[in-house]
């Protein structure tokens, strides 16, 4: 089996790490050939498996430089890997109103953080955090179960009609276009947010998630966001996803709400005298 | 003797699940049926279904002598349960009925009984109750403080949205969120339950258990075949999740039959001798699902019972010290 075209990346080790560099700017790999595509019973390439993104994009999708921890007692532990960027031309087009809405975001970005809360993160979110998930794919079913916050959710392949409401990971409809899955997700939480950076979206997001079989080890993950209310225009983001290849590999459970409720509720303690951290959501 | 001990457990575990296969309703299901299987061979059992039942876990005192119902008698306790647990009955009282909270739209116990018109879901032993606790066991549960409004950490593991025993494992019939959707891979078996969005991954690839350091709220999950029943053993629970009083030794076997196609036949055996002086097993019928989808639950999203709990206790503690004044 050759390898997968990893086009103007090389072949170096160090070449890893500027994967996701390339990307943004590559065209979706080709898959090698029919041939070399596992596949289901049914034909369709088969995505299940354990896996993860490696490009540190949860700190903040764009392309930005090493950053300095929340707190200075930290120091190099929670201090920000820099980060090639996984947006397409590395800017997101923000409306005026939003992008200052962003700003100060980030500027309380390790307050407000969703993902500190140990909130649901919501797609695209979930596919980058640096925890694994898992694709089952059977011949009716397609779910995605995510390591972090026991999220999951399922990716209708036969149309399930409106979503009813809103949900935390959203309403995932599903289609085969040739070789790739088509995952379109609506009906999500405003609160969500799309990194630690604050960058976010309104209920009105839309997002196309294309899932394509790069290697036997690796998908290629797109996704195309639209969101009038806080975009000027469609954008993308793209980087790939490894499999996890430990013969122990498996999700764990991250139940995070216990690390999460001294943030949430510590305030509420009895005796309670230190600083007020926050007010609960 | 730590070998002969091992093999004492192992001697009973086959045990146990011969005398469960035994146990299966002989007369409640069509011993012919044949399930849809998938393109490996195995049953299908996947799509979504329901435990919501009326039928208690333990046997109710006044049915000490009776395990069976009739199909009379099993209607008759339907429509007693369902209007015991109806919540739009209010009382007249104002504070009894802030304490009923929601009204019955949000409640979802199920009407039925379960299938095989027992009139407790244990099955073994045959009264139909949880066995005896060990002493070491009373000692446990004895020393578990109640829980408490002084932090969220002293609050029920529900009500954090940490962990909900109907969910389990083992599931059991709750008053709402019953559901769950089983999804089959070659490798692997999810099952998602409706109840906190659980979600437990079983790889059937004869895996070793995960190492005994790692502890989980709903323990670890290893499956297999045998025949056409799905096999499930849980292990490395923590200590901090006990079910009715186990301990974090439990090991928990599940096994799924699909009966009918609107039957899955759920039975599970606790084997605990930390807690409990005999195994135990239960039996319940989850109940086909069709033309429903399950919705996701978010629950320590939309908590507000936790920051009313606390800081009721703390306007509470506030008020009480003004009046001391």
């Amino acid at each position: 089996m050759t390898p997968p075209a990893l086009p103007r990346c090389g072949l170096a080790l160090a070449a890893l790490l500027s994967l996701a560099a390339c990307a943004p700017a590559t065209p979706p790999a080709a898959p090698t050939g029919a041939a070399a595509i596992a596949r289901t019973p049914d034909g369709k390439p088969d995505l299940n498996g354990i896996w993860q993104a490696l490009v540190p994009a949860n700190w903040d999708i764009r392309p930005h430089e090493a950053r300095p921890p929340p707190r200075a007692m930290l120091g190099a532990f929670q201090a920000e890997p820099p980060n090639p960027g996984i947006v397409e031309g590395g800017e997101i087009p923000y409306l005026p109103a939003a992008l200052e809405q962003q700003k100060q975001h980030y500027a309380k970005r390790f307050e407000l953080d969703p993902e500190r809360k140990c909130f649901m993160p919501g797609v695209p979110r979930a596919t980058y955090l640096p925890q694994p998930f898992q694709i089952f794919q059977s011949a009716e079913h397609v779910m995605i179960a995510y390591q972090f916050a026991n999220a999951v959710r399922e990716i209708h392949m036969t149309d399930p009609g409106p979503a009813p409401t809103s949900f935390w990971m959203g309403w995932s409809v599903g289609r085969w276009e040739g070789d790739t899955l088509v995952v379109e997700v609506t009906n999500q939480k405003p609160e969500t947010w799309l990194d630690r950076a604050g960058n976010f979206h309104s209920e009105a997001l839309r997002v196309e998630e294309r899932y394509t079989v790069m290697s036997p080890n690796h998908l290629l993950y797109e996704a195309t966001l639209e969101d009038p209310k806080v975009f000027s225009r469609p954008w993308k983001i793209s980087f790939p996803l490894y499999r996890r290849l430990e013969t122990n590999a498996e999700l764990l459970e991250f139940k995070c709400v216990p690390f999460a409720e001294e943030i949430l509720y510590g305030h509420l303690r009895k005796g309670y005298v230190g600083e007020r951290a926050e007010e609960a959501p | 003797m730590k070998s002969l001990a091992i093999s004492f457990v192992s001697c009973c575990l086959v045990l146990l699940g011969a005398s469960a296969a035994a146990q299966a309703p002989s007369g409640a299901f069509d011993a012919s049926y044949s399930p849809p299987r998938l393109p490996s061979g195995k049953p299908d059992l996947q799509g979504l279904w329901s435990n919501a039942l009326v039928t208690p876990l333990e046997r109710p005192a006044d049915l000490a002598d009776k395990e069976f119902l009739t199909e009379d008698e099993a209607r008759e306790y339907q429509a007693k349960r369902v209007a015991a647990v109806n919540r739009d009955a209010r009382p007249d009282d104002a504070a009894a009925d802030i304490l009923l909270a929601y009204n019955d739209f949000w409640w979802d116990s199920g009407t039925s009984a379960v299938r095989t018109l027992r009139t407790s879901l244990i099955v073994d032993p045959p009264n139909g109750r949880i066995p005896e606790l060990t002493e070491a066991a009373k000692r446990r549960v004895a020393a578990t403080p109640p829980p408490s409004a002084d932090g969220p950490e002293t609050q029920g593991l529900s009500t954090r949205c940490i962990y909900y025993a109907t969910a389990g494992p083992p599931m059991l019939p709750g008053s709402y969120n019953n559901n769950y959707q089983l999804v089959q891979t070659d490798d692997y078996v999810l099952i998602v339950n409706e109840m906190v969005h659980e979600t437990r991954i079983v790889p059937l690839d004869g895996r070793p258990f995960p190492a005994a350091e790692i502890r989980q709220w709903r323990g670890s999950s290893r499956g297999h075949w045998e025949g056409d029943t799905l096999v499930i053993e849980t292990r490395n629970r923590r200590a901090d999740t006990p079910f009715r009083g186990s301990s974090e030794n439990m090991q928990l076997i599940e096994r799924f039959t699909r009966v009918a196609d609107d039957v899955l036949l759920y039975e599970f055996t606790v084997n605990d001798p930390d807690a409990f002086t005999q195994p135990w097993t239960a039996q319940i019928t989850s109940q086909r699902v069709e033309d429903e989808l399950m919705y996701e639950y978010a629950c320590h999203e939309g908590n507000k019972s936790m920051s009313g709990i606390l800081g009721g206790a703390r306007a509470a503690e506030r008020k009480a010290a003004e009046a001391a004044k």
